[in-house]
């Protein structure tokens, strides 16, 4: 018994001097967040960072299955990441009790004003991101010459042009419905137009006191664009996902793609060189105005609040967001339109036609960032159940609603 | 002559225990640390509202009992979806596997390597084999389609609900099947020869012989293989959080999953808890009445 008691004694001593070792030293930030599609981006960063800051070790590890239980589970254990990754918007509440508000520093300062409203509770600045995207409809532009159409702003015309495009051998669209998160961004178009006040729809929504019928931009025209989106898409719309997409619309098989944005450019270049890629919102009504692009922020970075090294993290990311090395690598090295004032914009296709439309016809506001991804799974899964012709679209509406009550009623 | 050498009898007794308790302690200890003390935590969220992140849960008492059974009809549905992945998996899985045994044990040439063959979906990853089954699922009878013509492989086998539970049903069972083959091997192969000797003097012929005789002195391997099957099959996660995640549509939430997506997806880790609470107590239920039932039927040999 003595010896058994000594060599737990011996062992438990040994575990607590491994964890003093690590606290002594140089400061060191420990970076968890998900996006590891910009992973080489954000690796030339830290190399950049550690000229700037040689004492500073920088630990960064990313995944994108499952970072939500990831991240959790790293809270609970009490290893919260000095920076980690959230959606913007409504979830900054969920993560209320971890995050650092750095108002008035100048990371703050320079983000640009559509990206800090979703990053901020009142003046609290709680998040920050190092991608402003857009999201519409993707498009390759030689089928349309070839069909010698020009990309729908009205559903009347969409609907005539897919029977064009059809007649001519391709497939319309290709939809990617097996992806749950497909669904959160052309829905989040339907509620740009269906409100002058997005938010403060979704809020009626959450709080249970309208319905979906109500507004018949939502029960009519976003379930009448599903539909037509199922009949000329995919022949199992429930078994494409991402992959599928870019891969139906990078082989010249699809005209659009939907559900995506400027985040696929890279990969469809990376699938054909040559390909001349279109991008436009989504002609949601009779209405050409409505048809607009939706460009900000959807993830957040955050600062953890009580971290060892808050100082030095404060540091890195005013480096990241204002540095010059900062403000070029958003467009050289990353390949992204950026968060911050005064920095360079890449030349992407996307990005350009991004840019030209918003100016022509501004651009809607990231409506999903007024719910948590815990809504949008459940309502993915819901509208796979109505396109896999399962439940009615009543039964959806009226799942859609109870569901947003369930899961975000409750002020968190 | 003294005894002097032989310790007293209360002496050996008290060293045996020490030795006893020193050489089950660590795992004790490990079992506890990892099995009980997170049950008993459980527990303790069940009878919380928290959503996992902030740092304080509350106490609600019994309020998440009463919402399930009061207006869950999502974890109904992912019972009774497990209940008949259940049934289908246990019935498959030991049918096939003494099926496959029986032939396993004959003794043709190659008969090590083929028992090899079996086993190998057994040690490979869940995520490798949702990866390679969603190939074949989509790609590969893509492809066969085009091949053949037959309607079969053109289905939607991971798009379409129905479809979808069968799909995941094939996979589970191919991947655990090399294991149950070998507890079936095991068991035929303890099967007395003279036994099976004396049956076919008396004239029983192959079927026979196997009904008759060997398939009541199997009693204990199929207890055990029932009863494995029958566990393993009300825990399936990774198969289905590999194939579908619960999709298309929400179709494939068995019991277990439908925990992690109310505790983790859903941020209701008090309702998730729970929910595993109530399924521990069924799962409980149902093994300890199958155990019984079949416990009662085994020949002693």
């Amino acid at each position: 018994m003595k010896k058994l008691l000594s060599v737990m004694l011996a062992l438990a001593m040994l575990l607590s001097a491994a964890s003093f070792a690590a606290a002594d030293g140089s400061a060191e930030i420990n970076i968890f967040i998900s996006g590891p599609e910009y992973a080489d981006a954000i690796r030339a960063l830290i190399d950049a960072y550690k000229e700037v800051a040689p004492d500073v070790t920088i630990n960064y590890e990313t995944t994108q299955n499952d970072y939500p239980t990831l991240l959790k589970t790293k809270i609970n254990a009490g290893e919260c990441p000095d920076i980690f990754a959230t959606t913007s918007g409504k979830e900054i509440s969920v993560y209320k009790d971890y995050s650092y508000n750095f108002a008035g520093t100048p990371a703050a300062d320079a983000l640009l004003d559509s990206v800090k409203t979703v990053m901020s509770i009142g003046d609290e600045v709680h998040g920050f991101h190092y991608v402003s995207n857009f999201f519409g409809i993707v498009y390759n532009k030689a089928i349309f010459e070839e069909c010698g159409i020009e990309f729908p702003t009205t559903f009347t015309e969409l609907a005539a042009d897919c029977e064009i495009i059809a007649a001519k051998g391709y497939q319309p669209f290709s939809t990617g419905f097996a992806e749950w998160w497909v669904y959160k961004h052309i829905f989040q178009h339907f509620l740009d137009a269906a409100s002058d006040d997005p938010a403060d729809l979704v809020a009626k929504f959450q709080a249970g006191e309208v319905k979906m019928s109500d507004y018949p931009m939502l029960y009519d025209n976003f379930f009448n664009f599903i539909d037509l989106a199922v009949k000329y898409g995919d022949s199992k719309p429930l078994e494409t996902d991402l992959a599928g997409e870019e891969s139906a619309l990078g082989t010249g098989k699809a005209a659009m793609i939907l559900g995506q944005g400027a985040w696929v450019e890279n990969d469809l270049l990376s699938i054909d060189p040559e390909i001349q890629i279109g991008f436009n919102g989504y002609p949601v009504s009779d209405d050409p105005a409505q048809c607009q692009v939706i460009s900000g922020s959807d993830q957040a970075l955050r600062i953890y609040k009580d971290s060892d090294s808050l100082e030095a993290t404060m540091d890195f990311v005013n480096f990241w967001l204002t540095s010059d090395y900062g403000k070029t690598w958003f467009a050289d090295v990353c390949n992204v339109i950026p968060t911050v004032k005064d920095a360079k914009v890449p030349a992407t296709a996307i990005a350009t036609q991004g840019n030209e439309l918003t100016a022509e016809k501004g651009a809607g506001a990231v409506a999903i960032s007024y719910s948590t991804d815990s809504f949008h799974q459940t309502f993915g899964e819901i509208m796979q159940a109505y396109v896999g012709g399962t439940i009615t679209k009543d039964e959806a509406c009226a799942q859609i609603e109870q569901k947003w009550v369930e899961l975000e009623g409750s002020a968190e | 002559m003294r005894r002097s050498s032989r310790p007293r009898p209360g002496v050996l007794a008290r060293s045996a225990l020490r030795e006893t308790i020193a050489y089950t302690l660590p795992a004790m200890i490990l079992v506890t640390l990892m099995l009980y003390i997170p049950f008993v935590l459980s527990g303790y969220y069940a009878l919380t509202e928290w959503n996992g992140i902030s740092k304080t849960p509350v106490f609600i008492g019994f309020a998440n009992f009463v919402t399930i059974f009061s207006g869950s009809p999502e974890f109904l549905k992912a019972l009774v979806f497990t209940g008949k992945y259940a049934l289908f998996f246990i019935l498959l899985s030991n049918v096939l596997a003494l099926a496959l045994a029986t032939v396993l044990t004959r003794g043709f040439r190659a008969v090590n390597l083929v028992r090899g063959l079996f086993f190998v979906p057994y040690i490979m990853s869940m995520t490798i084999v949702g990866f390679i089954w969603k190939f074949i699922f989509t790609q590969g009878f893509e492809h066969l389609y085009e091949f053949t013509g037959w309607g079969v492989w053109n289905y939607s086998w991971l798009g379409n609900g129905q479809l979808a539970f069968w799909s995941v049903l094939i996979v589970g069972v191919w991947q655990s099947l090399g294991f149950y083959i070998v507890l079936y091997i095991a068991g035929l192969q303890a099967v007395p020869g003279d036994v099976l000797e004396a049956a076919s003097i008396d004239g029983a012929n192959g079927r026979q012989r196997f009904f008759r005789v060997v398939l009541p002195l199997l009693g204990p391997s199929i207890t055990t293989c029932v009863f494995m099957s029958l566990t393993n099959s009300l825990k399936v996660f990774d198969t289905i959080l590999a194939l579908t995640k619960g999709g298309p549509g929400g179709a494939t939430y068995s019991a277990t999953l439908e925990i992690y997506r109310e505790a983790f997806q859903n941020n209701h880790y008090g309702l998730g808890s729970a929910k595993s609470i109530l399924y521990f107590v069924i799962v409980l239920v149902i093994t300890q009445l199958v155990l019984r039932f079949f416990e009662s039927r085994e020949v002693k040999a």
